[in-house]
């Protein structure tokens, strides 16, 4: 966790996805972020919460900044205490899936935000995504 | 003054003559109440002084109610609904022992209270409102008990003990009956708004398009590929139009619908075009690594409609004469 805590949100129903992509988009709009990054942000957010419901069926999702005077700084953090990401490193590559999904999330999600930090393992997996801009 | 409320204002006097209530209990009906429990006396009183119960409590309702909710609220029906109430309350009472039996949602005083606040609810009176209701039969009620028996402060605490009891429990389910039909009415309403928000326009003879509008979960992706399939094979679509202007985020898993969607439909014969992808959107797509490399995609509706046409040897233009 870096900097302060702007939102935590619950994820537990598909409504939850929602509102958390929509809360991350405002959040990001608010700090300055422009309208492509904030549609990339909301659709990663939507990503892993998407995992989150899938895999773990609950879990939680922290938004928070550490802005400096020259730079936007976002990050989510999406947690759950579910079974984990088997092989995480095959999980990262495309096309690999074990729910049947397209296997595009992760690795597309990656691509997605600036920085991507993942630790899973039986009974917590941990993902954070951070968008780094440099203030106009 | 009716001639109920002279026997009450006697019986009133007569009760503040004697020492006790039990006194005048064992004279006036013959039964010796000494023994009875607190919730047999309440049970008893409540009978007997149902009329003034029912006008104070008519009148409370009516003061405080009565210009908020004009024509909606009839003396008759609260004389009705405050007569029924008092026998299920007596007859409740009579059932309980020294402790309070609690009150369900199937017992008879769990349905009235149901059955008001539905009613309430539809009439368009608010919870709090209803609430109200309840709360003024209870101050009646206990106006009522401290006027029998103003010389025993004992006594009425005791009596009042096992009302306030019953009056919270009634609340609290009239509160669980609103929430239960408003979760009744917003399951309907997602309901409808999901038959509504997929419908397949005929656009020209073979063409059809789908606005998709929203979220698109599972349940809706199922049904808008239903829908699109049917009237494919009933209007023998050539193209199909797929816009997706209205869904507000397009991650894997929409993506992954709408594919399926779009597969589904090639495999009928029908092509695709999509429209509304924007530029951000389109970003986001390729970035996941999203390429929807088997399907015409158009930047507006507009275009769409013209690609569609022409695949179907259509074109729009001017009529003579117009500019």
């Amino acid at each position: 966790m870096k900097g302060n805590v702007l939102q935590h949100l619950a994820v537990a129903t598909a409504t939850d996805i929602v509102r958390a992509r929509s809360v991350a988009r405002q959040e990001a709009a608010r700090i300055g972020f422009g309208l492509a990054d904030q549609t990339r942000l909301a659709t990663a957010v939507s990503e892993l919460a998407r995992n989150v419901l899938k895999y773990a069926s609950e879990g939680s999702c922290l938004i928070h900044e550490d802005s400096t005077a020259t730079e936007m700084r976002l990050h989510i953090t999406m947690e759950d205490h579910g079974p984990g990401i088997p092989d995480v490193a095959a999980a990262m590559k495309d096309g690999y899936s074990t729910g049947g999904g397209m296997g595009a999330g992760l690795p597309g999600t990656r691509r997605l935000v600036d920085k991507f930090e993942i630790e899973s393992f039986p009974g917590l997996t941990r993902v954070t995504i951070s968008m780094v801009r440099k203030r106009q | 003054m009716g001639p109920s409320v002279c026997v009450y204002l006697w019986r009133v006097f007569y009760c503040c003559r004697g020492e006790d209530y039990y006194r005048w209990g064992t004279t006036k009906k013959g039964i010796d109440v000494s023994t009875k429990s607190n919730t047999a006396v309440l049970s008893t009183l409540l009978e007997q002084n149902r009329t003034a119960i029912i006008e104070e409590w008519k009148r409370t309702v009516m003061d405080s109610l009565g210009h908020k909710y004009p024509g909606v609220l009839s003396m008759d029906e609260l004389h009705r609904h405050a007569d029924m109430k008092l026998s299920a309350f007596s007859a409740y009472f009579s059932t309980c022992g020294e402790a309070l039996v609690t009150v369900t949602k199937e017992s008879t005083l769990g349905r009235m209270v149901y059955e008001l606040s539905t009613d309430h609810d539809m009439r368009g009176i608010k919870p709090v409102d209803t609430a109200l209701y309840l709360v003024a039969l209870k101050k009646a009620i206990s106006h009522r008990l401290a006027l029998l028996l103003p010389n025993s402060q004992e006594q009425l605490v005791d009596l009042l003990e096992p009302l306030f009891g019953l009056m919270d429990q009634l609340t609290l389910l009239s509160f669980d009956a609103y929430s239960t039909t408003r979760e009744k009415v917003i399951a309907q309403q997602s309901q409808s708004l999901m038959e509504l928000s997929t419908p397949v326009i005929v656009l020209w003879n073979n063409v059809l398009l789908l606005p998709l509008v929203g979220v698109i979960d599972t349940i809706r992706a199922r049904q808008f590929t239903e829908r699109m399939l049917e009237a494919i094979t009933r209007h023998e679509g050539i193209v199909t139009i797929i816009d997706v202007t209205g869904v507000p985020v397009f991650d894997t898993g929409v993506a992954r619908h709408i594919m399926k969607a779009v597969d589904a439909a090639q495999l009928l014969g029908s092509k695709v075009v999509m429209t509304g992808i924007s530029p951000e959107g389109a970003q986001t797509l390729t970035k996941l690594g999203i390429s929807f490399a088997n399907v015409t995609s158009r930047v507006s509706l507009r275009a769409g409609v013209a690609e569609a046409l022409k695949l179907v040897g259509r074109r729009i233009e001017l009529i003579n004469g117009a500019n």
